[in-house]
């Protein structure tokens, strides 16, 4: 992000709205902030909003391109061929809601960036299409490269949803839908993501960390989080801790409980407590949890003997309990 | 015939994975070997008798029965025998399969024939998603063998294929053909949206109209010779193709422009329209 606010001279903000979801964004780093090699700030870039409909943030942009709801990857692809000077078929292209010089224009305006950044957000990760949606806006970066250095980064909400991703990175090789089964981590999203697994039904115990899936998931897993022992480690009461069979109530990150935090450009922020909590961290909690599972395992590897397999969910609920009660 | 039976003793809750259920594996193990391969379930791991009756030893023909739509990975890198499924399959069947058979009697899931390079797969039911693909983080999906779906299919459909054949009867999700570089689909039923996207090479043959990507281009309508041998090949394997797929008109479009461009998508046109555009 200091790069983008130091050298950005193009933005490219894509299915987001960050005038309203990102309030700070546009003033700290990517449409006000003067640095190094930007000291005009506004002046100094071009702002291009893609979007379904005229949000707040269109008010910000220099151009706004009005695309149909949908069409987000058609227009993508339209783009990664005509920043390769390929050919494209205008009748289909204007299905997208946009016509050919609007996306010329914007090609030739990316291939005269001197830095060009683009930022995506649900508009585009959670309509139709979804993992190829970002796939196609990260692959038109790619494509940019040939010609003028480009960035593209999603535009991340729920706290610190992108520490996750980058723990599991560095830990795994992998940023999510990770399975642990064989004792190594596997890689499959789809076959190992927690909605898929929670909507088929092959889970029978969940743990869930500082997110609220009971409040953003399809129904069919926020049914079957409600059918299996669900744990919630949460500072607060959430859709999903309403479900669960056991709430374990966490201090607060930043505000009463110390840790790491990660901005969304992966850059790790340490955090320290202004405040005592009467509550255990989440750290603490889940090296408690970590202690007790790994005392029921003799064979050391995570897996537990058979007889822990038939034995009835209310011993694992009076370990957790003792937990709690620790 | 010598053949292996193995029956599901009860419906299963978690995902059990079992590699070894193969004609390659079983080939030379005796009953009692067969009954203590090892499955996986969740983070245990237990013996193949612990979920399955089995009966017969030392064979390539392995017959299954039972809701198996649980058990994933049945048939993983075989390369010689046969399996006949009576029930429903899991996912991953026939993934990375260099040859033999594979025949359900139900559906399959996920990942059906991932990265196969041989043989022969045929669904009488639907299929899941990712059918002849490549595996995440894997640059080419099926290299060879053949996939014949009797019902529909899910999205990314021959994702990345290099060679091959996958026909599906029944509709298919979105991306069908997904990134292709090489091989045939043919798509009898309706498609999802994006067919053929990103493809490099290939060939995606359609007898239902196709909502295509602004960047394939019309090429041409005509008669392409070259189909009568896929065919002729698919009637032979009792795939029943439509009168007007042998000798009738196909619209050709080629694409995607946002790759190399090269992959080719083959609209058959209605008998009573020919002519007329079938891509909107």
């Amino acid at each position: 992000m200091g790069e983008i606010k130091d050298r950005a001279d193009l933005v490219v903000v894509w299915g987001a709205n960050p005038a309203e979801c990102h309030p700070r964004h546009f003033a700290r780093y990517s449409v006000l902030a003067k640095g190094k090699y930007t000291p005009d700030g506004r002046k100094g870039r071009t702002v291009v909003l893609v979007d379904i409909r005229p949000t707040p943030s269109a008010k910000v942009a220099d151009i706004f391109l009005q695309i149909r709801p949908g069409k987000d990857f058609e227009a993508l692809t339209a783009l990664r061929a005509l920043v390769k000077g390929h050919r494209v078929d205008q009748a289909r292209l204007e299905e997208t809601g946009l016509k050919l010089e609007q996306l010329q224009d914007l090609v030739d305006r990316m291939k005269r960036a001197r830095y060009g950044a683009m930022f995506y957000g649900m508009g585009l990760t959670m309509t139709r299409g979804k993992h190829m949606n970002a796939m196609a806006i990260l692959a038109l970066g790619v494509d940019l490269n040939e010609y003028t250095r480009f960035v593209a980064m999603p535009l991340r909400g729920h706290g610190n949803v992108t520490g996750a991703d980058a723990v599991m990175g560095w830990q795994t090789g992998y940023p999510f839908g990770i399975d642990f089964s064989r004792g190594y981590p596997r890689y499959n999203p789809g076959e190992f993501s927690t909605i898929d697994l929670l909507t088929r039904g092959e889970v029978d115990a969940a743990l869930v960390l500082g997110a609220d899936p009971g409040a953003t998931m399809p129904q069919p897993a926020i049914d079957h989080l409600g059918r299996v022992p669900t744990i919630v480690l949460d500072n607060k009461i959430t859709h999903t801790s309403d479900l669960a069979r056991i709430h374990i109530t966490t201090a607060t990150t930043g505000i009463s409980a110390s840790g790491t935090v990660y901005r969304m450009d992966e850059v790790p922020l340490r955090v320290r407590p202004a405040l005592t909590s009467p509550y255990p961290s989440d750290e603490e909690v889940m090296r408690q949890i970590l202690e007790a599972v790994a005392a029921r395992a003799p064979n050391g590897n995570g897996a537990a003997e058979d007889d822990d397999l038939k034995s009835p969910a209310g011993d694992e609920q009076r370990s957790l309990e003792e937990v709690v009660a620790r | 015939m010598n053949v292996v039976t193995a029956t599901l003793k009860e419906e299963l809750a978690t995902p059990l994975e079992v590699e070894e259920l193969s004609p390659d594996v079983i080939a030379s193990l005796t009953r009692a070997e067969i009954l203590n391969l090892p499955a996986h379930l969740g983070n245990r791991e237990r013996r193949l008798g612990d979920f399955f009756e089995v009966e017969g030893e030392k064979s390539t023909c392995l017959e299954l029965h039972g809701d198996l739509s649980r058990v994933k990975c049945i048939g993983h890198s075989m390369t010689q025998g046969s399996i006949a499924i009576h029930g429903n399959a899991g996912m991953h069947l026939g993934a990375l399969m260099t040859g033999g058979t594979i025949t359900v009697h139900g559906d399959a899931g996920d990942w059906l024939g991932a990265e196969m390079s041989g043989g022969l797969i045929r669904v009488h039911g639907d299929a899941g998603g990712q059918v002849g693909a490549a595996y995440r983080g894997s640059t080419t999906g099926m290299r060879g063998g053949e996939i014949l779906i009797d019902g529909g299919a899910g999205i990314e459909v021959g994702m990345r294929m290099l060679r091959g054949l996958i026909s599906i009867k029944g509709t298919v999700g979105d991306f069908a053909g997904l990134q292709m570089k090489g091989g045939t689909l043919f798509l009898f039923g309706r498609a999802g949206i994006r067919t053929g996207a990103w493809m490099s090479r290939g060939t995606i043959v359609a007898f239902e109209p196709l909502n295509l990507l602004p960047t394939f281009n019309y090429a041409c309508t005509y008669e392409p010779t070259f189909l009568r041998l896929y065919v002729k090949h698919l009637q032979k394997l009792d795939v029943p193709v439509p009168e007007r797929g042998w000798g009738g008109l196909y619209q050709s479009f080629t694409g995607d422009t946002s790759e190399l461009g090269k992959g080719e998508i083959l609209v058959c046109q209605p008998a009573a329209a020919e002519g007329s555009s079938s891509a909107s």
